[in-house]
């Protein structure tokens, strides 16, 4: 009988094998995979936004706003920093320097110092003096705005008609074309008008920041003009509470941690469901192949139909460890290729499904899985006569089994547990994408053997069922699979 | 010993009755033809030999043991409804189905290139089913069957959807199994093939066997039809059924149609007229054809000639 199997497996192994739509699959993802980041670091805009300041009333108020938002790149600056020690652990670069404190709101005194001892070009140097091998290099990023020097066709202009330059500059191409105008009345604070001429929708943070600036400096001024001194006035305005700030360092911690831990359990899951359906369709294909190509009952007389049903199951279980071994290998060759980058980050990721029982159990769910879902398939294949016909029975199949699985996939991501998980977790057709997604964020062992075990029972029903549909279907040509037909097939004993 | 020995056979399908009890035995070497019209119970009846199907009731012997997959190295079968893999070679494809049947892989190959080149294929071997003509593939097929030299060999409706020349190659391959031993079973209701290849034939109708025998047996269930020109009056000859005169007698010769009783045989009346003086000067004797036969024993639904 295991020869028989055997050999039905290994033909439709080679079937599959031999469609070319096999290897574009087999291939699309560690190709979009390779393509993912290149592809959205192009969407990724860095380049920051140009602003020009018209400061009619003497150039203070634009200076503010320059400084202030110089002021807040740097305190973001000193946040990645910090965030970058932290995770390689670079702490002994400069003990004292505020980017290797790391559980503080940043204050302007902070940023000073930052300043003075070489922003952060001073900084990657003294990271550099320490960084072990392996630990990629800080990598600053941009600022958020560039302030450029008013154009000169700016001046003298005033309302349609410095609307209208404003535009004409914002069309032209280039790096030079300012993106944003903000202009300063003459009569400023006086009249405290603030003109804001944009090539786009503006940022909101931008207008934020600028209505926050521009606001303490008329405070300031008229807390100056009501005889507070200057320099209190000043004080007054920057006066802020010291924030003592915690979290967790990068890679640990609650959400970050459990989306980490939850990576490659996710994936296995994902990987799972998209490698069923593939070889599913590859395998009703071929099953309806055998049907509209009169091959069944050549084949009938050598083999019984379980022979056949287990070999086509088998085979397609092959298809589907093959397919996950090449993504495997894909992604094993990405990590020695980027060593540091990717292997930092799939260290931590592997750490849940690292243990001997955890891969016994990633074993067992994926191809119990795999067995108990394919059985599906194989039952549409025996039923139908064409792929027109199987592609009506499939899709509410599709549905039923993906659907709660994309829910599931979300809850998990979002660190949620609720009453779906464990319902999905126990519901056989669910059980092994429940389980395999939950390996991450920790699943007890009762749960875990107790669901294995349900799933087996009833891996071991559907067998018998499908056992059945599958011989009283092979040799029933042009009858419409009615629910009533299928019930009675289930019932089936052999004719 | 019968190859295949079939008692009582009954197979309802519901409240279909495809075959009712059904009893016949094929032996080794020879060639049986199963015969009778569309639904009559031929391919039913195979696929409960094969095991495909089991029966209602009623016992099959293969080879002395119930149907069984494991006797499948003995048998050879060629479906009415054929079909092969499309993205297999010819090659190949035989050897799946010589290892399904309990071969190793080098005595399937090895066996599939012989009927491939015997089969004018040894040069397609390699190519796809689907890329090969019908005919092609359907020689494909044949040699799917005879790959393990089978014991019994069964083909249902073998000769249908042929060209001349594929059912010459065909009729060449019944006869050289039967020469190697084989008991062969075909059904068809193309009469003229049956007629030429089989020693013994079953007629069915509606799942009853109407007729099993051999050729000659079966002429010897419809009356012999002569044409006779004698001197005299023959129609109370012993054995005549009835005699009609044909025209008038030139110069004292009477033509005449004459039936004789069923069972009775035209050598007996032509000794009887030598015997007793009765003088012919014709004796022209009409043998039925199978086609006859198996209109009357069967009815004319779905015969070929």
């Amino acid at each position: 009988m295991m020869d028989n199997i055997l050999l039905v497996a290994k033909r439709e192994f080679r079937q599959i094998l031999a469609l070319k739509s096999f290897w574009l699959t087999l291939l699309i993802l560690p190709v979009a995979l390779a393509l993912g980041p290149i592809f959205t670091s192009t969407l990724d805009d860095d380049e920051p936004t140009r602003v020009v300041m018209v400061d009619r009333s003497g150039g203070e108020a634009a200076a503010a706003i320059e400084a202030r938002f110089a002021e807040d790149d740097d305190r973001a600056t000193l946040r990645r920093l910090s965030r970058h020690v932290q995770r390689y652990e670079l702490e002994d670069a400069a003990p004292q320097a505020p980017w290797t404190q790391h559980d503080r709101w940043y204050t302007a005194e902070d940023i000073a110092a930052f300043r003075e001892a070489g922003g952060v070009e001073g900084a990657i140097e003294l990271l550099g003096a320490v960084r072990p091998e392996g630990v990629p290099e800080f990598e600053a990023e941009n600022a958020d705005y560039e302030f450029l020097p008013a154009p000169i066709e700016l001046e003298g202009l005033d309302g349609q008609e410095f609307a209208d330059t404003a535009q004409v500059l914002f069309d032209a191409e280039g790096d030079e074309a300012p993106e944003m105008v903000v202009v300063v009345s003459e009569n400023y604070p006086a009249d405290p008008r603030i003109e804001l001429y944009s090539a786009n929708q503006p940022n909101s943070g931008f207008v934020t920041t600028l209505q926050e600036v521009l606001t303490g400096d008329l405070r300031t001024r008229l807390l100056a003009a009501r005889g507070v001194s200057g320099a209190d006035a000043a004080a007054i305005q920057s006066a802020v509470p010291a924030i003592s700030v915690t979290t967790p360092p990068p890679g640990d911690g609650a959400r970050e941690a459990l989306l980490v831990r939850s990576i490659v359990p996710l994936a296995l899951s994902y990987i799972l469901m998209m490698s069923l359906m593939l070889s599913g369709s590859w395998m009703l294909q071929g099953s309806v192949e055998e049907r509209s190509n009169k091959l069944l009952e050549s084949l009938l007389a050598c083999i019984r139909p379980e022979e056949l049903m287990y070999g086509k199951l088998l085979g397609s279980l092959a298809v589907g460890l093959l397919m996950i071994a090449v993504w495997a290998a894909c992604a094993a060759v990405a990590a020695f290729a980027t060593q540091g980058t990717i292997a930092d980050m799939i260290r931590p990721a592997l750490e849940p499904v690292s243990s001997p029982g955890v891969i016994i159990a990633i074993l067992y769910f994926f191809i119990a899985g795999y067995v108990g879902i394919s059985a599906i398939f194989v039952a549409i294949g025996a039923m139908v006569d064409s792929m027109s016909e199987a592609q009506g029975y499939l899709m509410p199949v599709l549905l039923g089994i993906l659907l709660p699985i994309t829910f599931l996939l979300q809850a998990i991501l979002a660190g949620k547990e609720g009453v779906m998980v464990d319902l999905l977790t126990w519901v056989p057709l669910w059980t092994p994408f429940a389980v395999l997604a939950r390996l991450g964020m920790g699943i007890e062992t009762w749960v875990l053997v107790g669901s294995g075990v349900l799933l087996a029972i009833a891996i071991a029903v559907e067998m018998v069922f499908i056992g059945r549909l599958f011989r009283a279907s092979l040799l029933s040509k042009g009858q419409k699979p009615t629910l009533k037909r299928v019930l009675e097939r289930f019932r089936a004993q052999p004719q | 010993m019968s190859v295949l020995e079939v008692s009582n056979l009954i197979k309802r399908f519901g409240d279909v009755l495809a075959v009712d009890d059904l009893s016949f035995a094929v032996a080794p070497g020879e060639i049986f033809g199963f015969l009778g019209g569309n639904g009559a119970g031929k391919t039913t009846t195979l696929r409960m030999v094969l095991d495909i199907i089991r029966p209602t009731s009623g016992t099959i012997s293969v080879l002395g043991a119930a149907p069984d997959r494991r006797q499948s190295a003995a048998i050879g079968f060629l479906p009415e409804e054929r079909g092969l893999y499309s993205g297999m070679s010819a090659i190949d494809t035989i050897v799946y189905f010589g290892r399904l049947k309990g071969m190793d892989t080098a005595s399937a190959k090895a066996r599939g290139m012989e009927l491939l080149a015997r089969f004018d294929l040894a040069e397609r071997a390699k190519s796809d089913i689907g890329d090969m003509s019908k005919g092609m593939a359907q020689k494909v097929q044949l040699a799917t069957s005879l790959v393990n030299e089978p014991e019994l060999l069964m083909l249902d409706e073998p000769f249908s959807g042929l060209d001349p020349v594929n059912q010459g190659l065909l009729e060449n391959e019944i006869l050289r199994a039967s020469e190697r031993g084989a008991a062969v079973i075909f059904s068809t209701h193309v009469m003229q093939h049956a007629e030429r290849m089989c020693d013994r034939l079953l007629l069915l109708r509606k799942g009853r066997k109407r007729f099993e025998g051999t050729l000659e047996e079966a002429r010897a269930q419809l009356p012999a039809h002569l044409a006779v020109v004698a001197k005299s009056d023959i129609s109370g000859l012993p054995g005549v059924h009835s005699a009609i005169a044909m025209g008038e007698p030139e110069d004292g010769w009477q033509e005449w149609q004459v039936e004789l009783d069923a069972g009775a045989q035209p050598e007996s009346l032509l000794e009887h007229c030598s015997t007793s003086g009765v003088a012919l000067r014709g004796w022209d004797e009409h043998r039925a054809s199978l086609h006859d036969i198996f209109v009357e024993l069967v009815g004319g639904e779905g015969v070929e000639q």
